[in-house]
C-alpha cells in the first residue's frame, strides 16, 4: 500500500468552505423541506442525543434517495465532514456523475473490485476516520431487493474494530424505495420512515465478524419493531 | 398588499368561535393534567395525548383558515395530497401504477385552482366525470392489464373520497352574497371544523362513559350505539348554538349539525373498514398519538360535500 496515494485521496476529500455552505443549504434546508413536505418522510429519533465528533452511520440501502436523506440527520456543523461511501464503478462512470457525487453529495468513491485499484478502500476510510471525518456506509453493498435486508459486507466491522472510540449509528430507512425504485428516474412521493437508532459502541478487541453481526441485528430489529408498531393485533380495534 | 390585509381581517363571529375553542382546549388541558396529577392511569394518559394533538391541529386549522384565502386553498390542497400519499402505498398502488399515481397527484392543484377561480360547474364535474374516464384510460394504455380492475376501482375512489370531498371546503369561498350573513367563508369553515372535531370527541366521550353495545362489532368495536346517539344529539345542539357562524335558521342548523355528525361517523366507519382490511391500526403517524392523516381527516372528507350542499340549499336556493 503506497502511503502517497492515500495522502492524495485524503487531499481530495478535504472540503473547501464554499462547498460546506452549499451542502448545508442543499441538505439541511432544501432537501429537508422537500423530504418533509413533498415526499413525506417521517423521522423517528433515537433516545440518545447525536454524539459529537466523528461517527459511522450504517443504513440499509434500496434507493438513490437513501444517502441524501441520511445527510439530513447529520448535525449542521459536521455536514462537510460527512461522506457517503459509494461505488466507483457505478458513480464514477461518467464525468458528470463523479463530479456531482463529489460536489453535491460529498461522497467518496471506492473501487469494489480487487483488480483495478491502487488504494485499499478500508485503508482510505480508516485514514479519513482518523482525520475526524464521518462516514455513511451501506453495508449491504448494493440496493438489492426492496424491503429485504441482505447480508452485510465486513467493511463496517473492519472500520469499527480499528476505531473503538467512534460510535456506529444504525439507521433504518423504510419506504424510500417506493419513491425512487431501482431503475426508475421519476420520483413519486409515497412517504417513508427514517428510524435513527441509538449509537452502538464496541469495546476494543471485538472481532470484525461480531461487529458486523451486531450491526446487522441492530438494523433488523429496528425494521421488525417498525413493522410491528402499526400491525393490527387480532383482538384490537382500529 | 392592502387587499391581502383586508381579506385577513377577522369578524366578531370568528373571534368568538376561536375564543370558545381556546376555552375548551385550556379547560381540558387543565382538567386532564389535574386528574393525571391526582390519579395517573391509562385513560387519562390517552386523554392527555389526544388533547395535545388537538392543540396542534387546532393551531394549524385556525391559522390556515384565518390567513388569506389563497393560503387556505393551498393548505386544503396539501391535506388532500397528504391523504393520497399516505394511502397509495397502503393500497399497494406504488409499483406498476406509479406514473398514473403522479397524474392523480396532478389532479389536486387543478381541482383547487378551479375552486380558487370560482369555476363551479367545471369544479363539480372535473373529478367525477372527466378524471373518472381519463385515469382508467391512462391505466389501460400502459399495456399491462394484470390487476387493472383493482386499480381502476381504487384510483377514482381515492380521488373522489379524499380530493373531491375535501375540495368542497374551498368552494365555501365562492358562495354568492347572502343578505344578513356576516361571518363569511372563514366562519363557515370553522363551523364545520368545530362540528366534525367535537363530533369525534363527543362520540369518544359518550362511548367511554356509557357505551355498551357496539354498532359495528366486526369493524370497529370501539364505536357504540350510546356514543353514536349521544354524539349526534349533542352535535345537533351545538350546531344550533353556534349558528351565528352561518346564514341558517335554528331548525336548519339542527338538520345540518345532524347530517354533519352522521356523515362524520360514516367517514370514520369507512376508514375503519379500510384499515381493518389492510391489517393496520393507524393509517400513518403524522401526529404522534393521533395516527396518520386519514385517521384525522376521515370525518372531514366525508362531511365536507354534504355540508357545502346544505349551506347552499338553505342559504341560497331556499332563501330565494
Amino acid at each position: 500500500m503506497p502511503a502517497g496515494s492515500i495522502d492524495a485521496e485524503l487531499f481530495n476529500a478535504r472540503v473547501p468552505s464554499g462547498r460546506r455552505w452549499l451542502l448545508w443549504f442543499l441538505y439541511k434546508v432544501l432537501w429537508r423541506t422537500v423530504v418533509g413536505l413533498v415526499i413525506g418522510l417521517r423521522y423517528v429519533w433515537g433516545k440518545m442525543p447525536h454524539p459529537d465528533g466523528p461517527v459511522i452511520y450504517i443504513a440499509n440501502h434500496n434507493s438513490h434517495l437513501d444517502a441524501m436523506s441520511l445527510m439530513t440527520i447529520v448535525p449542521s456543523h459536521r455536514i462537510h465532514l460527512t461522506h457517503s461511501v459509494a461505488a466507483q464503478d457505478f458513480f464514477g462512470r461518467s464525468g458528470f456523475r463523479s463530479w456531482s457525487m463529489k460536489n453535491l453529495v460529498n461522497a467518496v468513491l471506492i473501487s469494489r473490485s480487487k483488480e483495478d485499484r491502487d488504494v485499499d478502500p478500508i485503508e482510505l476510510l480508516d485514514a479519513m476516520l482518523r482525520q475526524g471525518h464521518s462516514l455513511i456506509l451501506f453495508p449491504e453493498g448494493t440496493r438489492g431487493v426492496p424491503g429485504v435486508l441482505a447480508d452485510f459486507k465486513r467493511g463496517v466491522g473492519h472500520l469499527a474494530s480499528r476505531h473503538p472510540d467512534i460510535p456506529v449509528i444504525p439507521v433504518y430507512l423504510d419506504g424510500l424505495y417506493r419513491n425512487l425504485p431501482k431503475g426508475r428516474t421519476l420520483i413519486v412521493p409515497f412517504g417513508g420512515t427514517l428510524v435513527m437508532g441509538d449509537p452502538l459502541s464496541f469495546p476494543a478487541g471485538t472481532s470484525v465478524d461480531a461487529i458486523t453481526a451486531k450491526a446487522h441485528s441492530a438494523i433488523a430489529s429496528m425494521a421488525s419493531e417498525l413493522k410491528n408498531e402499526n400491525t393490527l393485533p387480532p383482538t384490537d380495534s382500529p | 398588499m392592502n387587499k391581502l390585509i383586508e381579506a385577513w381581517e377577522m369578524n366578531a363571529e370568528v373571534q368568538w368561535v376561536i375564543f370558545i375553542i381556546l376555552c375548551i382546549l385550556v379547560f381540558s388541558s387543565v382538567a386532564w393534567n389535574t386528574w393525571n396529577f391526582l390519579k395517573p392511569g391509562k385513560l387519562v394518559n390517552e386523554l392527555l395525548v389526544r388533547t395535545r394533538s388537538w392543540w396542534i391541529m387546532c393551531a394549524c386549522f385556525i391559522v390556515t383558515t384565518l390567513a388569506h384565502p389563497l393560503v387556505t386553498h393551498i393548505g386544503l390542497a396539501f391535506l388532500s395530497f397528504a391523504l393520497l400519499r399516505e394511502m397509495y402505498p397502503l393500497l399497494k398502488l406504488d409499483q406498476r401504477e406509479r406514473n398514473v399515481v403522479m397524474l392523480c397527484y396532478a389532479v389536486i392543484p387543478v381541482q383547487y385552482t378551479l375552486a380558487y377561480l370560482g369555476m363551479t360547474t367545471l369544479f363539480l364535474a372535473f373529478i367525477p366525470v372527466f378524471m373518472f374516464v381519463v385515469i382508467p384510460f391512462m391505466l389501460v394504455i400502459r399495456g399491462e392489464t394484470q390487476g387493472i380492475v383493482r386499480s381502476i376501482g381504487l384510483m377514482p375512489y381515492s380521488l373522489v373520497a379524499w380530493v373531491y370531498g375535501m375540495s368542497h371546503l374551498a368552494l365555501l369561498f365562492h358562495l354568492p352574497e347572502i343578505p344578513g350573513f356576516t361571518a363569511g367563508p372563514q366562519g363557515l369553515l370553522l363551523y364545520l371544523i368545530f362540528l366534525v372535531g367535537i363530533n369525534d370527541v363527543l362520540q369518544f366521550g359518550w362511548g367511554k362513559t356509557i357505551g355498551q353495545r357496539a354498532v359495528l362489532p366486526k369493524v370497529s368495536p370501539n364505536k357504540t350505539w350510546e356514543g353514536l346517539i349521544g354524539g349526534v344529539l349533542s352535535v345537533t345542539l351545538i350546531a344550533v348554538a353556534l349558528r351565528f357562524l352561518t346564514p341558517l335558521e335554528a331548525w336548519e342548523a339542527a338538520f345540518t349539525g345532524f347530517c354533519v355528525a352522521v356523515a362524520g361517523f360514516m367517514g370514520d366507519a369507512i376508514a375503519s373498514g379500510i384499515k381493518r382490511d389492510l391489517g393496520i391500526k393507524n393509517s400513518g403517524n403524522a401526529i404522534p398519538g393521533h395516527g396518520g392523516y386519514l385517521d384525522r381527516l376521515d370525518g372531514f372528507s366525508a362531511a365536507a360535500a354534504p355540508f357545502f350542499h346544505l349551506i347552499y340549499f338553505f342559504g341560497v336556493t331556499a332563501a330565494g
